[in-house]
């Protein structure tokens, strides 16, 4: 019992990590029609900022806001400079993130050095708790609520909201959003904004998760991401927390009782769910 | 390809070649033909890549599963058995006959979607190659790798250089064929209007199975000559960092030419051997891939048909006022 629920906490915190980070690119899709390869590249940059401002100030949740706001501003630029010439071009635009995910993990190296780097959980939410023999470790519960919290937050801002409910039209039918006199190219950059910032968070928060981090950890987590993304349909943003939590689970139990397999499991979900049902579980179009 | 380049380009290669043949005797140091082989692996590498890329117009991003696969076949045959020429005639064989198959499948899978599917699901399937030479320890060494003996006739530093510039002009003159075949027309009929070809009656999803079959193959042996190269091989191989090295040389020299992706890999490889070195001088060359991925992102956004493309759509507008050829713009033609 006590393996079950360590192992279920563990898959949803990761769950929630990985989360934060294909909820950005789901939406990204969803609306713009682009996948953002250098997803990755924005959440270890999060990670690497986050950390520096935590370390510098000694505060975490400055840490936080710092992580959040170098993704907003990354994400701005992306979308404002790499993106916008490549709109409609599904090759240059695989081939442009692409090379921006090279740049900003070598970037990455450039400002903090090659090296890993550690990352202390703050006092406040090291340590553990007990309840009747069950060890629960603190730090993941608080991913948890974050996640969660950001995901109640985002599905507010979708549903309940004029900016929402625009994003909504968005992806359903772009043009006529456009001829109803909306400005669909300050949509996608705030959507692109929100989504960067999300990833930021996400890498941020896996920093005093991990212990370390280090550049690639970018690509590792983005690939998990658009595995996420294809199981849970694209541009589905239900479908991606849906996805996300199952294959955070399906990674902490296989790596218990099956570690040799526990990435192969995920691709090969991945590939089974694209060759059955290419627009995923929860995708409404393809 | 039109009449004005056939015949006088075609003297530009084969004294190009000659003088590469000839180089290891009049220019005597080991690094350099070291530097050399290199380049000649990763064109052929690089020629394999630029099938997908430049002439079918799909963005493959697992291409480095080929790669590794042909290293560690011709590893463990070398490791498992004799370090004989016979062998070494097996693995590649082996090799040939496995990257087919897998190209086959992967290919018959995956090519069905649309393009970023397409590239997510070969990355996930080079993730998984990556996964199983990592876990595979007992025939693989995980991670570390191991170090194998090679036969005699590839001791010598010269004859591998030999061999390597015969393999990339063998590649080359076959990959030629094979583009300016009434096949090869079919598949860059595919890279400038998929529906358009599909509507003319081609199976568009056989002749890009074929076209990922023949660049499988020859990026399978890229990493035979790579292993072989190194005398080592571990995971590596199967890293997105193969895949990306082939895309850089293909988009710096140039999409849709062969020759583009041999300049291409010459100069990736020799930035790469000079700007290490410079890492003396000042830290920041350490990180030579920058400056790559930076050219790279501004290639694909302003000069998307690389070096040789460019040159030679300048070339045709100088001597006439004829459209520059059509397929100096793949990148520009992915729209759908």
């Amino acid at each position: 019992m006590d393996v079950l629920i360590n192992l279920s906490l563990n898959g949803l915190a990761t769950g929630m990590l990985i989360f934060l980070l294909a909820a950005g690119l789901t939406l990204i899709f969803g609306l713009m029609d682009v996948l953002n390869f250098a997803h990755g590249g924005l959440f270890a940059w999060g990670a690497y900022s986050g950390i520096w401002v935590y370390t510098s100030t000694g505060s975490f949740f400055a840490g936080i806001i710092g992580a959040i706001l170098t993704g907003m501003i990354l994400g701005i630029v992306t979308e404002r400079w790499i993106i916008k010439p490549v709109y409609g071009n599904h090759v240059q635009q695989i081939l442009i993130t692409l090379g921006l995910m090279l740049v900003l993990s070598e970037m990455l190296k450039v400002v903090w050095g090659p090296n890993q780097i550690s990352a202390k959980t703050p006092d406040y939410l090291s340590g553990s708790w007990e309840f009747g023999g069950i060890i629960i470790i603190k730090y993941r519960v608080f991913i948890i609520a974050v996640g969660f919290a950001v995901f109640l937050a985002v599905q507010y801002l979708l549903k309940k909201t004029k900016i929402g409910l625009v994003v909504r039209a968005g992806v359903m039918n772009k043009e006529m959003v456009q001829s109803l006199g909306i400005n669909i190219q300050k949509v996608f950059m705030f959507v692109f904004m929100v989504g960067a910032g999300m990833a930021s968070l996400g890498g941020m928060l896996l920093g005093p998760y991990s212990g370390v981090i280090y550049a690639d950890m970018g690509m590792e987590f983005a690939i998990l991401a658009f595995i996420v993304v294809v199981i849970g349909g694209m541009g589905s943003f239900t479908g991606s927390v849906m996805a996300a939590v199952l294959v955070g689970l399906s990674g902490s139990f296989m790596a218990y009782y099956v570690p040799d397999l526990a990435l192969a499991a995920n691709m090969l979900l991945m590939a089974v769910v694209l060759i059955f049902r290419p627009h995923g579980l929860f995708g409404a179009k393809g | 390809m039109t009449r004005i380049f056939t015949d006088r380009m075609n003297i530009i290669y084969l004294l190009v070649a000659a003088f590469l043949a000839v180089f290891p005797f009049i220019y005597d140091s080991r690094s350099m033909l070291i530097l050399f082989s290199q380049v000649f692996i990763f064109a052929v590498l690089a020629m394999s890549y630029d099938i997908l890329l430049g002439y079918t117009g799909i963005v493959s991003f697992g291409h480095a599963m080929f790669f590794g696969i042909g290293a560690y076949t011709v590893g463990i045959f070398m490791k498992r058995f004799e370090p004989e020429t016979s062998y070494f005639l097996l693995a590649v064989l082996v090799t040939i006959f496995l990257t087919a198959v897998v190209s086959y499948f992967v290919g018959l899978l995956t090519l069905r979607l649309k393009s970023h599917y397409y590239a997510m699901l070969t990355m996930a399937f080079a993730g998984l190659f990556l996964v199983l030479a990592e876990k595979w320890r007992t025939v693989t060494y995980g991670n570390d790798g191991f170090t194998f003996r090679v036969p005699d006739f590839l001791k010598d530093r010269t004859d591998f250089y030999l061999l390597c510039l015969g393999s990339m002009v063998i590649v080359f003159m076959l990959l030629k064929r094979f583009t300016n075949s009434p096949l090869g027309k079919v598949l860059q009929a595919i890279r400038e209007n998929e529906q358009r070809t599909e509507s003319l009656g081609y199976s568009v999803l056989q002749y890009k199975v074929i076209a990922s079959i023949v660049s499988g193959v020859i990026a399978g042996i890229a990493g035979i000559l790579y292993a072989v190269s190194l005398r080592f091989v571990n995971t590596s191989v199967f890293t997105m960092d193969i895949t990306l090295d082939a895309l850089l040389m293909t988009i710096i020299g140039g999409v849709g030419t062969l020759v583009g992706a041999i300049i291409g890999a010459g100069i990736i490889e020799f930035s790469h051997h000079w700007l290490t070195e410079l890492a003396k001088v000042h830290w920041i060359f350490e990180r030579w891939i920058i400056f790559f991925g930076i050219i790279y992102i501004l290639a694909v956004m302003f000069f998307p048909m690389g070096i040789v493309g460019s040159i030679k759509k300048w070339k045709f507008s100088r001597k006439k006022k004829v459209p520059a050829p059509v397929h100096s713009d793949t990148i520009n033609q992915g729209k759908s």
